[in-house]
């Protein structure tokens, strides 16, 4: 069994280069509609997102608490439950077995594409994993409707794929609160990964852990990830995770997506004046500079700004920027940006000291 | 001579779980010592991971647990003695909290403004409503917000950076000399981090406020402390300097914690993430 799952071609031949991006996005609109009082209210979580994520990349994706890039995952994992309504716009995937638009199954087969082609791992390890059953149980609870294996085949099957994750098998017979905090969430990390999903959603997995065992895992992730050729779209809001770890980047700001290019080139040339600020207020241990605070709060998504949305908070806003949103547009190859004084020059844009 | 603003001296505590049978010994404090001088302000950082006994350590410095062993003192006083309600207001006066998440130390049905009105009655016998609401608005200038906008405003209608700072502005109307602030800082968006941070140099520099700072996050800790200790397990392995004491660890376990730090600007060298893990094919 353990070497059936070695037979999976390795990344170097997935690395050949394909047409067809395996998640495209397109012009996604993903609002909360609440009537409150008899007065509807609209939260447009998730305005206007286009994004394409390749194969065999991880695709990094930054931004506040509310800025909607919890909205924008569960839309892309068709995880959505009203309020959170698609308004319009589109998410479609291109497996290896076929394009699928998520919101055009059935209920089935969307249940039939879930941990086997897209997965999810998720931030509470604690909430994900029963506390009074033992680990087994819920690799059995997620995992055997997914793989042919029954049986010891399948107890087979889970103690090789913890092997391959350098992880002790006799895991499997503890409860989640004897494992560490660093341990559980590495085997939510194998349960997502049990069925070598094509497309990998992690949702700020390494938040909730101590420095030490944060970079045990991520290293993880990056190795499943080259290992078995998936996509990963990571979640988190620490940049020091994302320049460590993703190979492109999608900052999002109240609901939109702001900028979007190679993580080193976001990092190295920002061109939105919010990314520009989050890179240069990182504190960095030899750096006694003192560092700026931006002014001003993140807008409310339920009566957000007109124009682009950051300009109440922006140095560099300009007259256009109150009253036009500005379009993504590709100012340097492969490097997206939504900014009206960046697409007018872009050496505005610079971070501030 | 005057004592100092406050002496840890060789503290332990020990929790104890279970009954006869089976029963459990946690050290969570291990002989932890250090003492902050009264006349010079400064940020005295508590660095480690969970479990490494820092929250304990805050609680019996804020007199909510009682040491084991050894002795804590705040101007010279042991807080073993402060018990009366009296000597417990005027202890809690001057030394005051911030904890990790604003939007659970704030009742979500309560507005804001009421836990900074109660503070200035209770700590500065304010009265009148207007005595009070001037002690709170003059607290409120400090971190750079204004009785007028937080007035009669719910947890929920701030941001996590705003209500961390009424947080503070509540902890502040009483004039403390020391400010112990448990993670204040994890729980808020990275655009408002530094706000938050900020702040805390200025009430170091302009008001003369001590303040402990208790994280896990060794690059804020870089830019605004003055001294620190590392705790591993109960034990501090470290203390100095901050700025000696990180550019240059000594101890194997504050070596590791340097080392597992992601830095922005070792992230393109290409031995930046191995992580030990074996290599892998790429």
């Amino acid at each position: 069994m353990i070497a059936d799952l070695r037979s999976i071609p390795s990344s170097v031949e997935l690395r050949a280069p394909q047409a067809a991006p395996l998640l495209s996005v397109d012009r996604l609109k993903a609002y909360y509609k609440v009537k409150l009082f008899g007065i509807d209210r609209e939260v447009r979580a998730v305005d206007d997102v286009s994004l394409k994520i390749n194969r065999n990349e991880i695709y990094g994706l930054a931004g506040e608490s509310s800025s909607g890039k919890s909205s924008l995952i569960k839309t892309i994992a068709g995880a959505i439950r009203p309020p959170l309504r698609v308004v319009e716009g589109s998410v479609r995937f291109s497996f290896k077995d076929g394009e699928r638009d998520i919101y055009k199954l059935s209920p089935q087969e969307l249940s039939a594409i879930r941990w086997s082609h897209l997965s999810y791992i998720m931030q509470g390890s604690m909430s994900v994993l029963n506390p009074v059953r033992r680990i087994k149980h819920a690799f059995a609870d997620f995992a055997l409707p997914h793989v042919a294996a029954k049986g010891a085949d399948f107890t087979h099957l889970v103690e090789g794929h913890l092997k391959r994750l350098h992880l002790d098998p006799a895991v499997l017979q503890a409860y989640p609160h004897e494992l560490s905090g660093g341990m559980r969430q590495r085997v939510t990390i194998a349960l997502a990964t049990i069925c070598s999903p094509e497309f990998i959603i992690a949702d700020e997995p390494t938040t909730a852990l101590d420095v030490i065992v944060q970079k045990g895992v991520l290293a993880m992730i990056r190795e499943i990830q080259q290992e078995f050729g998936s996509s990963v779209l990571f979640v988190t809001h620490d940049m020091a995770v994302h320049a460590n770890l993703t190979d492109r980047l999608g900052i999002m700001y109240a609901g939109r997506l702001v900028e979007e290019g190679r993580t080193r080139d976001v990092f190295k040339r920002p061109l939105h004046p919010y990314t520009a600020h989050l890179i240069s207020s990182l504190p960095r241990i030899g750096d006694e500079a003192p560092k700026k605070a931006l002014e001003g709060s993140p807008p409310s998504l339920a009566d957000p700004p007109p124009g682009c949305r950051f300009h109440p908070r922006c140095p560099l806003a300009i007259d256009i920027c109150r009253r036009e949103a500005p379009p993504m547009v590709e100012l340097l190859p492969g490097h997206r940006t939504a900014c009206h004084v960046a697409q007018a020059d872009p050496a505005r844009v610079r971070p501030v000291a | 001579m005057k004592p100092n603003l406050l002496d840890v001296e060789h503290v332990n505590k020990i929790f104890t779980r279970g009954g006869f049978v089976s029963r459990r010994v946690t050290h969570a404090v291990n002989d932890v010592s250090f003492s902050l001088a009264a006349d010079k302000p400064e940020v005295f950082t508590i660095i480690g991971e969970s479990g490494s006994g820092k929250t304990t350590l805050a609680g019996m410095i804020l007199n909510s647990l009682t040491p084991t062993g050894g002795q804590i003192r705040f101007r010279g006083r042991d807080l073993r003695e402060i018990r009366s309600r009296r000597d417990r207001l005027e202890f809690m006066s001057h030394v005051q909290a911030i904890f990790q998440n604003p939007f659970d130390a704030f009742n979500p049905l309560k507005r804001v403004d009421r836990y900074l009105f109660s503070a200035a009655k209770r700590f500065m016998e304010c009265r009148t409503p207007a005595a009070a609401a001037e002690r709170v608005d003059e607290s409120l200038h400090k971190v750079g917000l204004s009785l007028a906008e937080v007035q009669g405003r719910y947890p929920h209608e701030m941001s996590g950076g705003q209500l961390q700072r009424v947080a503070i502005a509540r902890a502040l109307v009483s004039n403390p000399s020391l400010i112990v602030a448990d993670e204040p800082v994890s729980m808020i968006d990275a655009s408002l981090r530094m706000t938050v941070i900020n702040l805390f140099k200025k009430l170091r520099d302009e008001f003369g406020v001590s303040i402990i700072y208790i994280t896990h996050d060794l690059a804020t800790a870089y830019y605004i402390s003055d001294r620190l200790i590392i705790m591993q397990k109960g034990r501090v392995v470290e203390g100095g300097d901050a700025r000696t004491v990180l550019a240059a660890p000594q101890h194997p376990y504050s070596i590791k914690l340097r080392q597992a730090v992601l830095s922005v600007d070792d992230a393109w060298r290409d031995d930046s993430f191995t992580g030990g893990m074996p290599a892998t094919a790429t």
